[in-house]
């Protein structure tokens, strides 16, 4: 998911405003983003999974041609999916590459610079930083992928900077052949196989080329386009995966977009769930229905029903047409973050309520990363880690605290009831137990609300030992004693 | 609860970035679904040299529901009646997620210049309008010139 908003008119403003409609293409029209996990309908036009799924929910037709057909009919668009992922993974660098260059950075307005200049001194120590870094060119390339306009102008007015590495080289070459053309825009690399073409032929045909190449299965090392630039491509490879996290979560974190292509079939574990015609069934029989799902059944019949077709849709959705699908656990927690905003009545069921109070409770004086996570429990955006790094201590506190009860436990019964014995101190001692009792409630009521929330991240460590856990009760003691400072 | 959805953000800055000829749209400070829109009447319409107002909100199931929109202006058209509301198939039944803010007020840009008086909203203009339709497009024309914005030179 990216975050940010990109619009095809960001083209508008490089050196070939024709991208413009590449990048319009591979958009969907409903939600006017780059197609995620795109399907085609029979009538030909693309769209995001989910996108025409959940408009398939209110009209049976194209949204493009007003076709109609049943969502049944939807297949998958690999290639699409890997092209996108591919185009997305390239443009931010492509967009930076074919800015039209500023005449700070062009090489003639930087040859006639003093040589003591200021900001050429900084230039001077970037530059020697890169090449000297040449062994780990890669992360080099990914720290500096967004500036490369910048850096090659620098490398223009220092080419003899100690031991220039290849990729300065090329660069420098690359300069060269700009310079030629005063006009500077009539070659421009090509940001898949970083070869140079004359601008034109490169926006009208080589690019898109280029891309169908890529993403058609014509492996690297099969096409002899792609040997003599076997350099170049060993270096995009990781490149591409270090900027996308789509890519870094898959499995396959070794394979290229062609690779993943090549291999691409939706495993046939998940069937996928009917539509059900809900008019014919019985409150009770819903229920089961859902029931069977492991789907919550609060709420209305109104209720029930949106929430088994919203799960419907994000089941089939996921299992049917993504190539990287998530969990069950993962799909119930979207949709309950679904329910949330949608369901309205639904609300008050046992499983927010308790996770909400556990919030407002733990709110107070925690740091904002918590209040971040907390924020986006309910959403998308949940960071399940996160969380279970964030409560560890708390969690093997409470396993800890309830070890100690339950050694402890009998020993200081008849110690109180030994004291109890002395008339004197028995109204001091009562009182005390009654407010002992009360903490323990109150913790007891803690720790069923904590498991509730996060029982798997309880538990790894169960397996921890008394020794680890004192270290970790040391360890959120001193935490405790840090003034919570950080909000 | 329901954050904006990048959608719309997004046809918002393109709205106020890249507008329409003849029409604006801009959204109100409190609520970013509801649009205060500006139509230019067509040239060579009875609604030429008027600028009329009108008001556009974005439901919460938008794009999956049509935007809702009413014209402010009091107009003499046969598909819009006394209230405003607007008879144009893309805002009812022929909507579809694919279409736009952009679009739909393009849609009524174009149902200013030719009216269908055979689909109408506001009966007795539609009569007017099958009977007379020199008289009825005087009318409109007076109309303009009596509650529409002029249109500055």
């Amino acid at each position: 998911m990216d975050h940010q908003i990109t619009t095809a008119s960001d083209f508008r403003t490089t050196s070939i405003p024709n991208l413009y409609q590449l990048d319009t293409l591979l958009r969907c029209h409903i939600c006017k983003d780059f197609l995620k996990v795109p399907v085609l309908t029979p009538c030909g036009h693309t769209f995001c999974s989910l996108c025409i799924r959940t408009h398939l929910n209110n009209q049976p037709n194209c949204p493009l041609c007003l076709y109609e057909f049943r969502e049944s009919l939807l297949r998958s668009e690999f290639l699409v999916n890997e092209i996108i992922q591919c185009y997305t993974d390239v443009r931010s660098s492509l967009l930076n590459a074919l800015k039209i260059q500023k005449p700070i950075t062009t090489p003639g307005n930087n040859k006639g610079r003093n040589p003591q200049d200021s900001s050429l001194i900084e230039l001077t120590s970037e530059s020697e930083n890169e090449s000297s870094n040449a062994a780990d060119d890669d992360l080099q390339i990914v720290a500096t992928s967004e500036r490369k306009p910048a850096k090659r102008s620098m490398t223009d007015i220092l080419p003899l900077s100690s031991k220039p590495s290849k990729r300065n080289f090329a660069m420098f070459r690359s300069e060269r052949i700009k310079r030629k053309s005063k006009s500077n825009d009539q070659m421009a690399q090509c940001p898949i196989c970083q070869q140079f073409y004359p601008l034109k032929s490169l926006e009208k045909t080589h690019l898109d080329e280029c891309l169908t190449l890529q993403s058609l299965g014509k492996k690297p090392n099969v096409s002899p386009n792609f040997i003599q630039d076997s350099k170049t491509q060993g270096k995009e490879t990781p490149r591409l995966k270090s900027q996308t996290p789509e890519v870094d979560r898959s499995h396959s974190d070794k394979t290229s977009h062609v690779d993943k292509y090549l291999n691409s079939m939706i495993s046939a574990e998940h069937q996928r769930l009917p539509k059900i015609n809900f008019t014919s069934m019985t409150q009770s029989q819903i229920k089961q229905k859902l029931s069977s799902l492991g789907l919550s059944t609060n709420g209305t019949r109104q209720n029930m029903i949106r929430r088994y077709n919203h799960y419907e849709m994000i089941w089939n959705s996921n299992f049917c047409d993504s190539l990287d699908p998530v969990d069950e656990a993962e799909l119930k927690r979207q949709l309950l973050s679904w329910d949330v905003s949608h369901n309205k009545t639904s609300q008050n069921n046992s499983t927010n309520g308790g996770i909400s109070k556990l919030m407002m409770m733990k709110s107070i004086g925690k740091s904002s990363s918590y209040r971040v996570l907390l924020e986006n429990f309910k959403n998308d955006k949940f960071n399940r880690k996160g969380w279970i790094i964030m409560f560890r201590k708390d969690f093997a506190r409470l396993i800890k605290e309830a070890k100690s009860k339950i050694r402890t436990g009998s020993p200081k019964g008849s110690d109180l009831a030994g004291l109890i014995n002395n008339e004197d101190d028995s109204r001091e001692v009562q009182s005390c137990e009654g407010t002992r009792r009360q903490q323990m409630g109150e913790e007891q009521g803690t720790t069923n609300k904590e498991r509730r929330g996060s029982n798997e991240a309880n538990l790894p460590n169960e397996d921890l030992t008394d020794a680890d856990l004192s270290r970790e009760l040391m360890d959120m003691n001193e935490d405790g004693k840090d003034p919570p400072g950080n909000d | 609860m329901a954050s904006l959805p990048k959608r719309i953000i997004k046809e918002t800055e393109k709205l106020v970035s890249d507008p329409v000829p003849g029409i604006t749209a801009e959204p109100h400070d409190d609520n970013l679904r509801y649009f205060q829109v500006t139509i230019e009447g067509p040239e060579q319409s009875p609604y030429e040299d008027g600028i009329f107002e009108l008001e556009l909100y974005l439901p919460d199931d938008y794009p999956m529901e049509a935007p809702k929109v009413r014209f402010l202006t009091k107009i003499y058209h046969p598909n819009i009646d006394r209230l405003g509301r607007i008879c144009l198939d893309v805002l009812k039944t022929n909507w579809s997620p694919a279409l736009q803010i952009r679009t739909v007020l393009l849609s009524i840009q174009a149902l200013l210049a030719s009216p269908n008086p055979n689909d109408p909203l506001a009966n007795d203009v539609a009569e007017d309008w099958i009977k007379n339709e020199v008289g009825a497009k005087a009318k409109a024309r007076e109309w303009t010139k009596l509650y529409a914005k002029k249109k500055p030179e």
